[in-house]
């Protein structure tokens, strides 16, 4: 059997069974990703889901939604805290106590909005869908996170 | 053209061959969270993660145990290079681009891309070429070699 076959014989078996499993797990994923939905009107953010999602929201939503008092979760790693928070966030690196806090704070239905870094950073996107696991309904990903908000001047919260 | 000791060798497969079975594992067992990790390299076009994620933890699986049993050594290790380039390709552009992001290569939970993860892949990819070009083919089961020359 020559390399070239293979390393063909390797990738047709790879490709046949990680589709084939997909097909028969419970938790399978979809064959292609789709894009988060994007919340433009702040009355969809208060509808009480009868299924969990995890939507995404810019920058002049997340102001909206911090005025009208929405719980904001920091999802940065813990050494980028002192840098400053969204004033009224919460932060643990420890995702069971922090769903406990959630929990504790405002319940599994009332939705809360998630931020890490930057646009690229992904770590909120991440952080939503392990809170998800944990039962939370209504979750949104602030695209842009803390660079767009201190960018916009915005205030921040500082904590010793 | 490969002066390390035939034995050497042997024992570089093995353990690539286990950091393969082990980097495959997480990936296997939650495809969408590797999914999520791969688009944010922001170099997949068009959802295509989702079917990246699905197959790229079945091959890093197969081609370490051929590494580890010694099956198909020589499209294991190709393949094995071949990934460890591309691995290299998008840490490399992400550290670049100044991404704040994880890894995603199911070593250890919460690593972030960066010039420690280019090296560490920079080795894999060095081990993975010093298989491929090996001498003798020592303890491989297929194809079927003598145990040395």
């Amino acid at each position: 059997m020559s390399s070239k076959q293979q390393v063909t014989f390797i990738i047709t078996i790879s490709v046949l069974v990680g589709l084939i499993s997909n097909l028969v797990r419970t938790d399978a994923i979809s064959w292609m990703a789709e894009p988060i939905e994007v919340v433009k009107n702040v009355n969809d953010v208060l509808l009480t889901l009868s299924e969990p999602e995890i939507r995404e929201i810019d920058l002049e939503m997340a102001k909206s939604l911090h005025e009208t008092g929405l719980l904001f979760v920091d999802a940065r790693a813990e050494e980028y805290l002192s840098d400053g928070m969204i004033p009224g966030a919460i932060a643990n690196d420890d995702v069971g106590l922090l769903s406990e806090q959630i929990e504790y704070l405002i319940g599994y239905e009332k939705g809360f909005v998630v931020y890490c870094s930057d646009d690229d950073c992904g770590s909120s996107k991440e952080l939503a869908y392990e809170l998800q696991d944990f039962g939370f309904m209504n979750i949104f990903v602030f695209k842009g996170g803390w660079k767009s908000w201190t960018d916009a001047g915005l205030e921040v919260e500082t904590h010793e | 053209m490969n002066k390390l000791h035939p034995w050497l060798i042997v024992i570089i497969r093995i353990l690539l061959g286990i950091i393969f079975i082990y980097a495959s594992y997480d990936k296997i067992l939650d495809p969408g969270k590797f999914a999520r990790d791969i688009a944010n390299y922001h170099l997949i076009p068009m959802g295509f993660e989702n079917l990246i994620a699905l197959i790229i933890p079945w091959l890093e699986l197969f081609i370490g145990i051929g590494l580890v049993a010694g099956l198909m050594v020589d499209g294991a290790s190709m393949i094995s290079g071949g990934l460890m380039a591309l691995f290299i390709i998008f840490i490399l552009q992400a550290t670049l681009r100044g991404f704040n992001i994880e890894c995603g290569c199911g070593l250890k939970e919460g690593e972030m891309v960066g010039w420690n993860k280019i090296l560490e892949n920079l080795v894999f990819l060095g081990a993975s070429y010093l298989v491929w070009q090996r001498q003798q083919k020592l303890f491989e089961l297929f194809p079927k070699t003598p145990l040395s020359d």
